[in-house]
């Protein structure tokens, strides 16, 4: 029982791939980049000439399932294959989805994918039925990272590292507007 | 088409056609609740899909391994793993492997081989190589040897130079970072290492740490709040992530480098303590800087960095309490290379920083004890060539270009008549391919040790299939000098199909080699006669040295085991073993945060060590042989360009190791092929597009690749990533993909260390 969040410091991240690579040999995913459980975004664009380039507006953001405490998936689906597992994670009744795509469309974020092998719609769970089923605390994409930059936790623990780093520094959450709640965080 | 060499997940998203051919890795296929009952273990290795060998802990189930997990215990590798540690599991599992021993049935290069068991085979190398040494009469540097993997290095050249008694062995250090080695130790008396962490002021030229990643420096830059300066003529993600990036001219990198010792002596901005204590011939340094007037408009002039902003660096650098100037690693770019890393190392000296945080440290590493054999003395046998016309050169590795021109030209002392390769893919990683070809066409034997089905393993008559760096436990290694550990490669699985770790390969050759070679001495050499006349056939050969498995005579972990025990215990061994890693503070390690530890604890790292060194300004070895003896700029260093010409510079993709990764299924699919970039105002002008393809042609050869117009490349400069461009048919998953640099990269070398200079290649481009 918990109520698993992740926090981003994101300015850290150099694009290495190694949670991408981490993730799909964890998790099993299948191979081709529209396939996957979580992304790095490359935000803007250098800017100017060359020898004045302005590099201020790129950013690499982490980019999954937001892990919204009102997810727009779950309501989405007719036929009440998604719920929320004892751990706040947003799961799927693999065996109640026959691909309407109706939480594909509603995702706000593009975090779903088809999972063409076994026919249902995809997206992170935090290694929920490989980690931490095996009773690990740390996602793969978490304990690889050369930065350290994600912070992977127990949101209801006060003691918990993410609990007092987000206490402890700015943060922002992605698409706030829509009133999603995600449970994803990026440190300023 | 937009981004195609960015964002992979957008551009890529509309395209239906990717292949879903092959799940990502084992685990996929079985089901959690029964894995659970099943046999599971987490054994520590250490990674081989770069130069860095991190460490890891491979889990293991019912014999196949379905992950690779970072091991928090090892200082180097700070509890990581990057894309390509994560992608071992599709190394080791690759469909394209070499799986059993082969033999040419074909013309060299047509690809048609014969299944052999392995005792054919070495049944087949030795007639070869018998003809040949007999013919050579005992010379048996007429074998040439190389390799080009870190760990075994040393146990190969045990074999082929101390047992075999060939002088020729070639390694990637010539097509590397030979000078920057050479110009250290020839500066400060050592190689020393680069404390990053400790840095609080840290300038880099070219390297590009954050995508080719190299441990612990690239993982201490992200975690370490120094100011960071990058210069590059590209953009890379490095310099995107710098506090400053210096946009220059490609090769002037030199110029900057004397303008601050420049600024830096006529400021008097240098630690003059440390400059009296330690350096010799300062007064000629400082002549020769202040005469040649390197200031700092000079300095503009070559490299396109505003003086203002020279000054300004150089002023914050010596200031600083711990600035370092990075020496880079894979580092000859032009003729100059040598001095250009000596300046570096001088620019680090006058600010003090050497054998202190955050300079180059010599530190304590870890000293192995080496296992001693035997070394037959072979008469007859050629000295090396490959140094001829080089002023200092490699005790170790020879300079490739040198000794591959000479061979070719037919100029050496001696035929050249076999090669053995291991894990050195001789025919994609040095400039100007089609002479490495010639090279290997004109040996009578050429044999290969490798794990894949390289473009140099096509050209082989005999492949050894050799098992991955998953397959075997080799020998126990030092690693690092400021927080010293020692690693050990645990074997996770048992080699798959009938492939061999080098040691029992080695053990195989030498069972059948020793003897008949053993013979070839006798009937030439007069002292071996001689012995075989005093005390018999059978204790000349064995007192001799002549028994080439000698090393081999117990396994790799009962070695590792009595070496390990004899010099530090039994504890340590057991640590070696469970953890993978030892170092004297790995009980007491400290996280720090979110899974990041400290190791040494501040006070016992070796920043500073007692050591007799003097920093030598100038080398007058260099000066007797007419190079320079100081670092010195040259009219023919300007970046200068014939008209519609572009100077093309190399690098990688943070997903590849050079052409090692270019068949790995997963690290594929983040790079399935390369690009050149071009800058897009050129691009403009031209009328070149996003995904155009363009022949690029130089001196040497021209190569077909498409487009990438981006701002983030200076206008007369082109790049494209190594790694790609591979012929070989057999690696189905990289062939055809992209272009290979080394086919036009001409192949010229410098003659301090006889390195190939990789950036100093002009090309024409046409739009197909």
């Amino acid at each position: 029982m918990a109520n698993y969040g992740m926090a981003f410091d994101y300015k850290l991240c150099i694009n290495c791939h190694a949670c991408e690579v981490a993730c799909k040999e964890e998790n099993g995913i299948d191979l081709g980049a529209k396939n996957h459980r979580l992304w790095i975004q490359e935000d803007g664009e250098a800017e100017g000439d060359f020898w004045n380039l302005d590099r201020d507006k790129i950013n690499f953001m982490q980019m999954q399932c937001q892990e919204c405490q009102d997810a727009p998936c779950l309501k989405a689906c007719p036929n009440g294959a998604i719920y929320v597992d004892n751990n706040g994670i947003v799961r799927l009744h693999k065996e109640r989805c026959d691909l309407t795509l109706a939480c594909m469309k509603a995702c706000p974020y593009e975090a779903r994918y088809i999972d063409e092998r076994n026919h249902v719609t995809d997206k992170c769970i935090f290694c929920a039925d490989t980690r931490l089923a095996r009773g690990e605390t740390t996602t793969a994409c978490q304990i690889t990272c050369p930065a350290k930059l994600r912070y992977f936790g127990d949101l209801d623990d006060e003691e918990s590292e993410i609990s007092k780093v987000l206490r402890e520094r700015k943060h922002f959450t992605l698409k706030p507007e829509l009133g999603t709640k995600p449970k994803l965080f990026y440190l300023e | 088409m937009k981004k195609i060499e960015i964002s992979r997940r957008k551009f890529l998203q509309g395209s239906v056609t990717l292949c879903v051919y092959a799940t990502s890795s084992l685990s996929s296929t079985i089901d959690i609740s029964h894995t659970q009952k099943n046999h599971i273990e987490n054994i520590p290795y250490l990674c081989n899909m770069c130069r860095n060998k991190c460490a890891g802990f491979a889990r293991v189930v019912d014999n196949k391994v379905e992950k690779l997990n970072p091991n928090r215990y090892f200082p180097k590798s700070r509890n990581m793993l990057c894309p390509k540690g994560n992608a071992g599991i599709d190394a080791l599992y690759d469909r394209d492997r070499l799986k059993y021993p082969l033999i040419r049935i074909g013309k060299r290069g047509d690809g048609r081989y014969k299944r052999v068991t392995w005792d054919e085979a070495y049944e087949y190398i030795k007639d070869k190589l018998v003809t040949i040494i007999d013919e050579e009469k005992d010379n048996r540097s007429t074998i040439a040897y190389c390799n080009g993997e870190g760990f075994n290095k040393d146990e190969y050249i045990k074999f082929f130079g101390s047992k075999m008694g060939s002088a020729n062995f070639l390694d990637e250090g010539s097509i590397c970072l030979n000078t920057k080695l050479g110009a250290t130790q020839l500066t400060i008396g050592d190689v020393g290492e680069m404390d990053v962490a400790g840095s609080d002021y840290l300038i880099i030229s070219g390297a590009n740490r954050y995508e080719s990643l190299i441990t612990p420096d690239s993982v201490d830059m992200i975690h370490t709040k120094q100011k960071l300066v990058v210069l590059d003529p590209r953009c890379t993600v490095t310099a995107l992530k710098a506090d400053e990036y210096l946009p220059l001219n490609p090769g002037t990198d030199l110029a900057f480098c004397l303008s601050m010792i420049y600024i830096a002596i006529t400021e008097k901005l240098y630690d003059k303590k440390y400059v009296k204590e330690y350096f010799k011939d300062f007064d000629k340094l400082q002549k020769h800087i202040v005469e040649n007037k390197y200031t700092a408009e000079w300095a503009e002039s070559k490299t396109h960095i505003p003086s203002k902003k020279i000054e300004q660096i150089t002023k914050e650098f010596f200031g600083a309490k711990n600035p370092l100037y990075y020496l880079g690693r894979r580092s000859v770019w032009a003729q100059n290379d040598f001095q250009l890393r000596r300046a570096m190392v001088l620019i680090n000296a006058l600010a003090g920083s050497i054998n202190r945080e955050g300079g180059i440290i010599f530190g304590k590493p870890f000293v192995l004890k080496e296992e001693e054999i035997n070394e037959p003395f072979y008469n007859a046998s050629g000295g090396r060539f490959d140094l001829d016309g080089i002023v200092y050169g490699s005790q170790k590795g020879g300079s490739w270009l040198n000794f591959r021109e000479k061979v070719i030209n037919k100029t050496t002392p001696y035929p050249v008549r076999a090669m053995f390769i291991r894990k050195h893919n001789i025919m994609q990683n040095m400039p100007n391919i089609a002479k490495t070809k010639q090279m290997l066409n004109m040996m009578d034997l050429v044999v290969v040790l490798d794990t894949m089905p390289s473009d140099t393993a096509m050209l082989a008559d005999v492949i050894l299939p050799e098992c991955t760096y998953l397959e075997r436990e080799d020998m126990v290694v030092s690693f690092n000098r400021l927080e010293p550990s020692l690693a050990l490669r645990n074997q996770v699985i048992k080699p798959l199909y009938e492939s061999r770790s080098m040691q029992d390969i080695l053990k195989g050759l030498g069972q059948k080699l020793s003897k008949p070679l053993f013979e070839i001495s006798a009937k030439y050499d007069e002292d071996l006669q001689e012995s075989i006349k005093d005390m018999g056939m059978r204790k000349a050969f064995k007192e001799g040295g002549y028994d080439f498995t000698e090393l081999y005579k117990k396994s790799v972990e009962d070695r590792n085991k009595d070496l390990i025990v004899a010099q530090f215990g039994k504890d340590i061994y057991s640590s070696l073993k469970n953890k993978g890693v030892w170092h004297p503070y790995i009980e007491e390690e400290k996280e720090l945060y979110n899974d990041y530890y400290e190791y040494y604890p501040k006070e016992k790292r070796f920043y500073t060590v007692k050591r007799d060194y003097k920093v030598n300004c100038y080398l007058q070895k260099l000066q007797k042989s007419g190079f320079d003896p100081m670092p010195t700029w040259h009219k023919h260093y300007d970046f200068v360009l014939p008209q519609n010409s572009f100077r093309l510079i190399t690098g990688r993709y943070v997903t590849s190791t050079q052409t090692a990764t270019t068949n790995n299924i997963m690290l594929k699919e983040f790079k399935e092929k390369n690009y050149v970039w071009i800058n897009n105002k050129v691009a403009k002008n031209l009328n070149i597009n996003e995904g155009d393809y363009l022949v690029l042609s130089s001196a040497v050869d021209s190569v077909v690749i498409q487009a990438y117009p981006t701002n983030k490349i200076a206008p007369q400069v082109l790049w494209f990533a190594h790694g790609f461009g591979t012929s070989s048919e057999e690696l189905t998953n990289a062939y055809g993909k992209g272009a290979s640099d080394n086919m036009i990269i001409e192949d010229k070398f410098e003659k301090i260390y006889g390195c190939a200079t990789m950036h100093e290649t002009n090309i024409t481009i046409r739009k197909l």
